[in-house]
């Protein structure tokens, strides 16, 4: 701005674009339009949906789910369970349930060659049940935001050296047996943490900006008011209230298994947003963000959906 | 009710070797197709280029001269999923699987709107209503200038 012989124009320009960055809540982030903030209070987990979809009252417990079976056969209302009667599958045939054994045997197999492995999964001790409830959190040592895929990939590495990326089978079977082993506990996500309300905050700006050819967020398809509820074509969105839960979960359609960042990817897809890699930092966040509006319901993995 | 979960589950163990089946075919070269680029718009990194790509403005674009749009072709284009997609949002004539957030648009030619109007509307919604669900088609080059034209003149021809 000291430069005298710059011509008003541009100076008027600099200035407005100061102006524009400074009325931003990051000050170095770039213009974004934003979809209306739905102001969901993290400290109500998934009891958040009182009040914004207002569905959870169809899929709070499985005898709710029971009860409202019938909605499944009606196609206009069929979105309102959340597809948590999906869940209410817990038998053996479940195609979920191989994806249990096969990451027994690769846990198993790894701390066979190096039992620090499994301590380094379960914190210290070799113990891992009820354990996977508590991610994402925020692990001092490292310094960062880790999820139950981010341990395993880190426990591989620094342990035994080997590559186990998020978003590939090897670590998403491990994580499904991992979260199986919680199955039935309460997400509790630490909103007690610094760091972990501030991934949800950050997760919270990514779930309202506006992205992509499409221009649409998140919050586009799963807030009220927005598609959610309505048919897009062949989908019905639905709350993000309580998604969490049941993933890494089996697709049945394309007999394939999916995290819950490659599922953000596939909404990236749709929204023609460039998708980022299971793993991403942003899409951790995305992920706190989303598991705290999943804390108080159980764990319900394995799933299939 | 147990029942029916049995069968569920005896049917998706039928999907597995489906899906497999279905992979492997994948897999097969000519059917390998790069994933598309939108790294020119915004995305959510925090690292690469994209994510600090700002939104594009909203832009009222005058339409230049006649219409001269192909409704035949605007047919094709608005039920594209990978085009126009409005299906995705609206009811339009003889479309299967229609949205059901945006209007139902079976009778938008006679709505009197006019060509000019119709299309500064496709082209950026945003314009006329800042908060709109509705993609900026003609700002954010989702659609070219002619198709946008095919596109409303199909609109258009909606009595
Ligand atoms: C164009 C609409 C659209 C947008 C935008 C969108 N989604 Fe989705 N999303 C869907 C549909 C449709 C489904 C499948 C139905 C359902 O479960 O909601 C879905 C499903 C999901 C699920 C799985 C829910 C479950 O129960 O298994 C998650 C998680 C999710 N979306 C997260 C996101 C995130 C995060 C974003 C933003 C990056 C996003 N979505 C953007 C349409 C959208
Ligand atoms: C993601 C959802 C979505 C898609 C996709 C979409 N629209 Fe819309 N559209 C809407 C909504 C919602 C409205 C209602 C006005 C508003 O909210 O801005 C609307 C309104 C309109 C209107 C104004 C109707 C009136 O009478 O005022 C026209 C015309 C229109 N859309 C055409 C199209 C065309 C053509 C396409 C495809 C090229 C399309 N829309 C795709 C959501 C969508």
């Amino acid at each position: 701005m000291h430069d005298r012989k710059r011509t008003p124009a541009l100076t008027a320009m600099a200035l407005a674009l100061c102006a524009l960055a400074a009325g931003n809540v990051l000050g170095e982030q770039p213009y974004r339009e934003r979809y209306p903030d739905a102001k969901i209070d993290p400290a109500k987990g998934v009891e958040g949906d009182v009040g914004f979809s207002d569905t959870i009252q169809y899929w709070r417990t499985e005898a709710d789910l029971e009860r409202n079976a019938g909605l499944a056969d009606k196609p206009a209302e069929q979105w309102k369970l959340n597809w948590k009667h999906m869940d209410l599958d817990r038998i053996d045939l479940h195609p979920g349930h191989l994806a249990v054994d096969e990451g027994a045997a690769l846990v198993k197999k790894l701390a066979a060659r190096d039992p620090a492995f499994l301590t380094c999964l379960g914190e210290g001790s070799a113990e891992i049940k009820g354990k996977a409830a508590a991610y994402p959190k925020f692990d001092v040592a490292l310094g960062r935001i880790l999820t139950v895929e981010g341990r395993i990939e880190q426990c591989a590495k620094s342990v035994l050296g080997e590559d186990l990326p998020q978003g590939k089978p090897p670590n998403t079977k491990i994580s499904v047996y991992f979260k199986s082993l919680s199955a039935g506990v309460p997400t509790k996500v630490d909103i007690g943490n610094t760091k972990v309300m501030e991934a949800y905050r950050r997760g919270e700006q990514s779930f309202y900006v506006r992205t992509g050819q499409l221009n649409m967020a998140c919050a586009s398809c799963h807030v009220p008011g927005s598609i959610m509820g309505h048919k897009l074509r062949g989908e019905t969105p639905t709350t993000p209230f309580g998604d969490t839960a049941h993933y890494p979960t089996y697709r049945t359609p394309v007999g394939a298994l999916e995290s819950l960042q490659e599922r953000f990817a596939r909404c990236h897809n749709q929204m023609r947003t460039q998708p980022l890699k299971p793993g991403d930092p942003a899409y951790t966040d995305l992920e706190v963000f989303m598991t705290v509006l999943t804390n108080g319901y159980p764990i319900s993995v394995p799933s299939a959906r | 009710m147990k029942r029916t979960l049995r069968m569920l589950a005896a049917v998706l163990m039928g999907l597995t070797f489906a899906g497999t089946a279905g992979a492997q075919g994948a897999a097969a070269p000519q059917t390998q197709k790069a994933p598309p680029d939108y790294s020119a718009f915004p995305c959510l990194s925090y690292t690469q280029p994209c994510g600090k790509v700002a939104t594009r403005p909203p832009v009222s674009k005058a339409l230049d001269g006649p219409l001269n749009g192909n409704a035949e072709k605007g047919k094709q284009l608005a039920q594209a999923r990978n085009r126009g997609n409005c299906l995705a949002c609206h009811v339009i004539p003889g479309g299967s699987q229609p949205g059901t957030r945006g209007l139902d648009l079976s009778h938008f030619g006679s709505s009197g709107r006019s060509d000019a109007e119709a299309y500064a509307m496709v082209w950026d919604m945003r314009t006329i209503n800042p908060e709109t669900l509705m993609p900026p088609f003609g700002t954010n080059e989702i659609l070219n200038e002619q198709e946008l034209r095919d596109v409303v003149a199909y609109l258009l021809s909606f009595r």
